[in-house]
């Protein structure tokens, strides 16, 4: 895991030497072990390495290939590089043992398609010395960042926003007021496109080549065509669970490459535990599991993940907070995630990782696997959508307008959600964050619906699929990549940790597109499957166990130690400015939550975020005040 | 209005069709109107009752006097009522109902006092309406029904699998073909500019762009056109519909949009010219009842390229007389456009196999059409018996 930033010039003019630095520095985090830079006269480029696998001086990037045409700063684990060896011999032979080589004598003999054959998490530039030809390539399903922004004098790539703003001298340009709606909409912002207008992310799952000036985007992966196959409904139960068993020891083995320690977070949920049971299971040594708890018991789970580390074996730390000291991270969070971060369980993530990090270098995770295999309960109820779906339009209209008609707010949605033409539109709806609250948008904020995204999406997925397949490859399209996987990039990076995601594995992901969505929702229980995997390793008390809300007590805060806080930022006009949020519906909704009338925390918090990137990030202001103690007690 | 005289020959076929329009542009009406001319090149006498004409007998159709089209101007009430008339008035020795919407109106229609029943009565099965919607109401009507002549073998496997009664034997496959009068003009030179002058090289889509028919794979399409490595190649879309706005978001977010170019509704002389010069028709639809414009790119001899699904698959064999796709498979896409541009062997091949399709003795010509409705309503075909 690591930092990567470079400059390929379209003109005379590039970042001074000293300026560079200053970006590579900002990756510090991301890469603290070593700083490395490669320059010519058309390209700079740079690199802060975070060692895990060949610690040594042969492992250092940017790496050359051993013909010279080739440079390469890379990001990420290529967890199949030594079975790619046997099939590459460089000349001069292999250097060292480090993925980096791997990867940049792959790129010698297959070109940009190697990453066809990477089992991996990437993010990498490649610059062809010869040909004048830049790649950077992103890893499928978006675990690696890499933004990139064009502009007259050149294109400009790094792993963060805050290198590229370092890179431009300060500013990212203007910001994007389509990305700004959909991220008020949505809660992240899809890709390509990211907050500034200049910068876009390489999307997962794509390459960028940059010849000429000439940009090609270039998809390589894809998983939304592929159809679920009915035929697995008549196979065997217990066939299909080995065959999920024998991809996750796979995915878990294939992690496990590391010449540092490795752990895993454990929260006691389904995916956490089965990771960290498959480690047990395979590993040679045994993992250690680290868990965040919580003094107040309606939020903590460390007594579940305890009985389950436990019963594996495992070694089992457990760092106990007080919810509200989690409020403590605010200025980092703010800090270190340098796009909005609506997610307000990046507090925990970044406590989990700053405790495993006292401890390992790499930490395996378990996210993923509720969009792959039905985790979220929106699913069930775009299931349950359904069966409207199926009625005439004309009919369902005519029911809408009368549940829209009772003054109750839930039977409105659902009267706003059945007037939806589609699946793929009422489960933008459904996901939507604005949707009890839409005046949270100016008028005139955004020319392009977020809708456009989820449709374009969806436009390629597998013909005939149910609302909650539709639902569940809407989110591996943009929520897990754009949102999750960054909230845990970031988190894990800011505290120098690797994290590894287990079920992101392509293999894994494929088979699970595959899967009927029986196996994934079935009698109201989510993750049908993978609890059944899950009960091989451990008992079944302890697979079905009642899940507490693990989500942040964003509610209460708002209506206690942050509210003032929150009343600061909302009444200071000059962060509105350039923003598609409307102020004084901003108010009133704080005022309605204050109340009490309504639990408006989602969209209050994800617009609150997006006010403090706008104060911190782009106007360089410092954030209000907050006593957690004293507001708390 | 009453009801359409026939003409008194009392050897030739009398035959009823039911349509929902045989006018406009579409893939209906277009078979609607082959299969009016090859009746009246087989010599019956015909009386076609179209909902959705103007209202009115048509009297710029292109058939000869035997044939009578008769529109209701969208009036479902005048069209019902018309269509009793019609059967009081007249016994028909074949009844063709063109659309499935229609079976429970003509079942409704035999049951009147005065009707007189056809005792072939045929219903005409297109695609999508018919693929999920045969229940209740309308499967019972289909017991009036004697065949089911369907425009594909996928049309017709989803109408077995809903309604297994009709059995195998009243089933036909009856697939849509290019009309002699297309051909008269599409072989006519155009005098229209070159549209390789403005474009270069092109791929081209001929179809709807419609909110509700994102299945057609347009969008996969564009995204696969984006990935293309010779970025000198357009991509040209013929077709008007609701859809425009979202589409051309897609090509400025795949930075396609100086190159794509949605010209919306063309004339007949536009297609052709588009047609011809183009470097590949692609429409990788998940929902074509049959595809026509897999044809007419055919008759032109330029490589389609489709997604194996549904009726496309009666038309488009992958690596004989095209190449396909699973629907929204965008890598697949994206190489089978790139071999299109460089493979000039496989293109000559996939071209001279589809143009055998839709020329000589080709199974999607219309004399093999006409035949084809020769046998449906036990007539010989003059041109076929004759030395």
């Amino acid at each position: 895991m690591c930092g990567i930033v470079g400059f390929l010039r379209h003109t005379d003019s590039r970042p001074s030497p000293e300026r560079f630095a200053e970006a590579l520095a900002s990756l510090e985090k991301r890469g603290p072990d070593a700083s490395g830079t490669w320059v010519d006269e058309r390209i700079q480029l740079g690199h802060r390495r975070l060692s895990i696998v060949d610690l040594t001086e042969a492992g250092a990037q940017p790496m050359v290939s051993a013909d010279g045409r080739y440079v390469v700063t890379f990001n990420g684990e290529i967890y199949n590089h030594l079975t790619l060896r046997a099939e590459l011999d460089p000349p001069g032979g292999w250097r060292g043992h480090s993925d980096t080589e791997t990867l940049v004598e792959a790129f010698r003999v297959w070109g940009p398609d190697c990453v066809r054959r990477f089992d991996g998490m990437f993010a990498f530039a490649v610059w062809d010395r010869e040909a004048g030809v830049l790649t950077l390539a992103r890893d499928r399903l978006g675990e690696k960042p890499l933004f990139y922004r064009v502009n007259r004098e050149g294109l400009a790539f790094a792993s963060r926003p805050t290198a590229l703003r370092r890179l431009g001298g300060g500013s990212l340009g203007t910001l994007n007021g389509d990305s700004l709606a959909a991220y008020v909409d949505l809660g992240y912002v899809p890709s390509p496109n990211s907050m500034w207008q200049e910068v876009r992310k390489v999307p997962p799952g794509h390459y960028l080549t940059v010849a000429n000036r000439s940009l090609r985007l270039v998809r390589y992966w894809d998983y939304r065509h592929i159809r679920p196959d009915p035929s697995w409904n008549q196979r065997p139960e217990d066939e299909l669970i080995d065959e999920l068993d024998s991809l996750v020891r796979q995915a878990v083995k294939a992690r496990l490459m590391s010449d540092v320690p490795l752990g895993a977070f454990l929260s006691g949920g389904t995916d956490s535990s089965l990771i960290l049971s498959v480690m047990k299971a395979v590993s040679p040594t045994v993992p250690i599991a680290y868990t965040i708890g919580f003094n107040e018991p309606e939020f903590d789970e460390s007594g579940a993940a305890a009985a389950i580390a436990h019963h594996l074996g495992v070694e089992h730390r457990v760092q106990k907070l007080g919810v509200s000291s989690l409020l403590g991270l605010l200025p980092d969070a703010v800090a270190a995630y340098d796009s909005p971060m609506a997610d307000s369980s990046c507090f925990p993530s970044m406590a989990v990782a700053r405790l495993a990090r006292s401890g390992v270098t790499v930490a395996l995770t378990g996210d993923a696997g509720d969009e792959l295999f039905g985790g979220y309960h929106y699913y069930k109820l775009a299931e349950r959508m359904a069966g409207f779906m199926r009625w005439p339009r004309f009919l369902r209209r005519k029911f809408a307008d009368v549940c829209g008609a009772v003054p109750a707010h839930r039977l409105n949605l659902l009267a706003e959600a059945m007037r939806k033409t589609t699946n793929v539109r009422m489960f933008h709806f459904v996901r939507s964050m604005r949707k009890d609250f839409p005046s949270i948008l100016l008028e005139n904020a955004g020319a392009t619906p977020s809708s456009y995204y989820f449709e374009q999406a969806a436009a390629s997925f597998a013909l005939d699929l149910c609302p909650a397949d539709v639902g569940m490859r809407l989110d591996v399209a943009y929520t897990l990549g754009d949102g999750y996987l960054t909230k845990v990039d970031v988190a894990t990076m800011a505290s120098s940790l690797e994290s590894r995601c287990v079920l992101t594995d392509h293999h894994l992901v494929e088979w699970a597109m595959r899967l009927p969505v029986n196996y994934k929702l079935r009698n109201g229980q989510t993750k049908y499957l993978l609890k059944r995997l899950l009960c091989r390793y451990l008992p079944e008390k302890l697979v079905y166990q009642p899940k507490r809300g693990f989500g942040m007590p964003v509610a209460s805060w708002l209506r206690g130690p942050l509210r003032g806080w929150a009343e600061q930022l909302i009444n200071e006009r000059s962060l509105f400015e350039g923003t598609p949020i409307d102020q004084e519906s901003m108010k009133s909704l704080l005022a309605l939550h204050s109340k009490g009338v309504r639990d408006a925390s989602p969209l209050l918090w994800s617009s609150l975020m997006l006010l403090c990137f706008i104060a911190c990030h782009e106007r360089g202001l410092s954030l209000p005040q907050f006593d957690v103690t004293e507001r708390a007690a | 209005m009453s009801a359409v005289a026939l003409a008194p020959e009392a050897s030739r076929r009398r035959v009823l069709l039911v349509l929902t329009e045989v006018m406009s542009h579409g893939g209906i009406q277009r078979f609607n109107r082959t299969l009016l001319t090859a009746l009246d090149e087989l010599g019956a006498s015909v009386v076609a009752l179209s909902l959705n004409d103007t209202d009115g007998v048509v009297t710029d159709s292109p058939f000869s006097e035997r044939v009578t089209v008769l529109g209701f101007g969208r009036s479902k009430v005048r069209f019902a009522a018309g269509v009793a008339r019609q059967l009081a008035a007249e016994r028909f020795d074949v009844l063709f109902i063109g659309h499935i919407h229609f079976a429970t109106l003509m079942a409704a229609a035999h049951c009147l006092p005065r009707a007189k029943r056809a005792p072939r009565v045929m219903l005409i099965a297109h695609g999508q309406e018919v693929w999920e919607s045969i229940r209740g109401g309308t499967r019972r009507a289909l017991g009036d029904v004697t065949d089911v002549v369907s425009v594909s073998a996928f049309t017709q496997e989803r109408i077995l699998a809903q309604a297994p009664e009709l059995g195998a034997r009243r089933l036909h496959v009856f697939p849509n073909a290019l009309a002699a009068s297309w051909i008269q003009w599409a072989d006519q030179g155009s005098a229209l500019q070159d549209p390789s002058e403005i474009y270069g090289r092109y791929f081209l889509s001929v179809t709807r762009i419609s909110v509700s028919e994102r299945t057609k794979g347009l969008v996969a399409a564009l995204e696969a056109f984006a990935t293309l490595t010779d970025r000198s190649v357009h991509y040209v879309v013929a077709g008007s519909g609701d859809d425009v706005t979202f589409l051309r978001w897609v090509t400025q977010q795949l930075g396609v949009e100086e190159r794509v170019h949605f010209r919306g509704s063309v004339s007949d002389l536009e297609l052709v010219s588009l047609y011809r010069k183009s470097a590949g028709f692609v429409l990788p639809s998940g929902q074509e009842g049959f595809g026509i414009v897999f044809l007419e790119a055919m008759y032109f001899g330029i490589p389609v390229l489709a997604a194996a699904e549904k009726g496309a698959n009666d038309v488009v064999s992958d690596g004989v007389t095209g190449l396909t796709v699973p629907f929204g498979d965008v890598i697949g896409l994206a190489r089978s456009m790139t071999r299109f541009l460089e493979d000039e062997t496989l293109c000559q091949r996939l071209v001279a196999n589809g143009r055998a399709l839709v020329t000589g003795d080709g199974p999607f010509t219309f004399a093999a059409f006409r035949q084809r409705t020769a046998a449906l309503i036990d007539v010989p075909d003059p041109v076929r018996a004759s030395p």
